[in-house]
């Protein structure tokens, strides 16, 4: 019973940590509608640590961890230059082929490698179990750097998100937000694996958006439903014993669902929208 | 070579059948700025199938999974047609972006606990194409046709929403009504050529030659001609390629229809620099 407590307290820790930054990330893109973001650069990560693979690099070592912040690097300077000048394709769009570029080129790599096909479906799932606690540390000490960047620029990151401002060097600090939440993407993937981390991203955030206004109150208000539901989640999968990540995926999906059909209840014209300051 | 072709024959066949559509369609989803909806829906259909082979044992290909399918993905029409009336404070595509993820999060969870779904998933995303057959060739023609049908026959409200949602809404058009039916009808189709070509070929047919289309000439007629020719080309090489080089099918044609991608935003961004170079009228 004891390890079953350990277990639990450290695995809610880290997903209290995560939700932090992930929620306020998540509301950025929301905002922008950048919705296939994360997808590019989970799977770009995942493309790193298939290289190493192909290496002999073994996955969840150092190297394959650095082979994917490489991988991440060159996405996120990607997702920043390639922005469509022509306003009848939207950013989404483009951002959407890169993700399919993204996989496909993981698909090809593991058509020459032995065992490819499987890698593909474990990037997916991940791996959460393995969760301990000097690997909560360290997470937790970069996801605390990486909040600390936000909130010092917390001002040019927001503009970003609003079409209006004349933020100078919009492809810069555009770059900066894509390569932070590479960063976290390369934490958390093999440890959530793709759906879960993306889960992690939008589903707090996007709960927050229907309700709250206000960057602050938006991040709290989508950590606690987050935390409330994964807490959820966790248990129902420990006593019945069901498969882990989905389970949390699919807990915040309840909420989220819920959420929506309050939301569509509700008189339209109150909630977030865009262009929202706190 | 003539064994090359013989044996390529098919699968190009099958990319015109799909292209002829998705062309069509990704210029609507390109306006309504619904990128996700082929992956969201494709997911969608994919639990269905595998519930029913969970639930009832049934192959995932039986008529009565395929049934199933169908439903999951009318009763996800429905609520994305819903909530793009009803929620505006959050883009669709949020939406639609969660949807999926709630749905791939289902997939692995039935595959989780039913038995031998690892493979499934890596099929669903590569697809098959390579092994395609006449049959299957005629059966996705009969039911592309349909849609193709509907789509010609509602193209006055589909045009007019996705142009312009909020217009259209006011000069009377029932938007829910037509958004639930234009979502039936993608949700038809992207669950019959997923089934040949897996989801990130199809994907692709759906967005890139939309998108090359809509960058570099303008109007339905024009840009619909030009995403199928966009789309043709980059099937024959791809598949060209994945032969000579060993990969697999859906993956190598998605590669050049990126590459066509690249090339097309290249080429126009480097028109719109020398078209800012050309220096005025004298005196202007």
């Amino acid at each position: 019973m004891s390890d079953f407590l350990g277990f639990f307290a450290v695995q809610i820790t880290l997903i209290a940590v995560v939700l932090v930054l992930h929620t306020y990330l998540g509301l950025h893109v929301i905002r922008r509608t950048l919705i296939f973001s994360d997808l590019v650069l989970d799977q770009l990560a995942a493309f790193g640590a298939m290289v190493g693979i192909g290496l002999g690099i073994r996955y969840g070592t150092s190297g394959s961890y650095w082979l994917s912040l490489g991988a991440v690097l060159i996405g996120s300077l990607l997702l920043a230059v390639a922005v469509p000048r022509d306003k009848r394709i939207p950013r989404e769009a483009v951002i959407g082929i890169l993700y399919a570029m993204a996989l496909v080129i993981s698909l090809l790599l593991g058509d020459k490698l032995s065992g490819g096909g499987d890698m593909v479906t474990k990037t997916l799932a991940g791996a959460m179990l393995w969760v301990n606690w000097p690997l909560v540390i360290v997470t937790a000490a970069v996801y605390i750097l990486l909040a600390a960047f936000h909130y010092l620029f917390r001002a040019k990151f927001i503009a970003l998100a609003d079409p209006g401002s004349r933020l100078k060097r919009r492809r810069m600090w555009d770059f900066l937000f894509f390569t932070t939440q590479g960063i976290i993407t390369v934490l958390i993937v093999p440890i959530a694996g793709v759906l879960l981390a993306y889960a992690f991203l939008m589903i707090p955030a996007a709960i927050a958006t229907m309700f709250v206004r206000g960057w602050l109150k938006a991040v709290f208000f989508g950590w606690s439903v987050g935390l409330a539901a994964c807490i959820l989640g966790l248990t129902a999968s420990y006593h019945w014993n069901l498969p882990y990540g989905p389970s949390l995926v699919l807990a915040m999906g309840a909420f989220f669902i819920i959420a929506v059909i309050i939301r569509s209840m509700l008189p339209q014209a109150q909630g977030a929208g865009g262009g929202c300051t706190s | 070579m003539t064994d090359l072709i013989i044996m390529a024959a098919l699968p190009f066949l099958a990319c015109l059948v799909m292209l002829s559509i998705l062309g069509y369609v990704g210029l609507h989803v390109l306006k309504r700025e619904v990128i996700f909806i082929d992956i969201a829906l494709a997911q969608i259909a994919a639990v269905g199938a595998i519930a029913a082979h969970v639930m009832y044992g049934i192959h995932e290909d039986s008529l009565p999974a395929q049934l199933m399918a169908l439903g999951a993905t009318l009763l996800a029409a429905a609520f994305f047609a819903v909530m793009r009336r009803k929620v505006s404070v959050i883009p669709l595509e949020a939406i639609i972006g969660v949807s999926y993820a709630i749905a791939a999060a289902g997939a692995l969870f039935l595959v989780g606990i039913g038995t031998g779904g690892h493979s499934h998933i890596q099929d669903m995303l590569s697809g098959s194409i390579l092994w395609v057959t006449w049959h299957d060739i005629l059966v996705s023609t009969l039911i592309l046709a349909g849609a193709g049908v509907g789509f010609y026959l509602f193209r006055k409200p589909f045009h007019a929403i996705s142009d312009d949602y909020e217009g259209a809404a006011a000069a009377g058009v029932n938007t829910l009504l037509w958004d639930f039916l234009f979502y039936v009808l993608v949700g038809v189709v992207i669950t019959t050529v997923v089934r040949i070509g897996g989801v990130v070929l199809v994907f692709c047919f759906l967005i890139i030659p939309a998108t090359v289309a809509t960058m570099l000439v303008s109007g339905w007629g024009q840009r619909l001609l030009l995403a199928w020719l966009t789309g043709a080309i980059a099937a024959a090489v791809g598949l060209g390629f994945s032969s000579r080089f060993d990969f697999s099918v859906g993956p190598a044609i998605a590669l050049w229809l990126g590459l066509a991608m690249a090339l097309a935003g290249v080429g126009n961004s480097l028109r719109t620099r020398s078209r800012r170079k050309v220096p005025g009228p004298p005196g202007g």
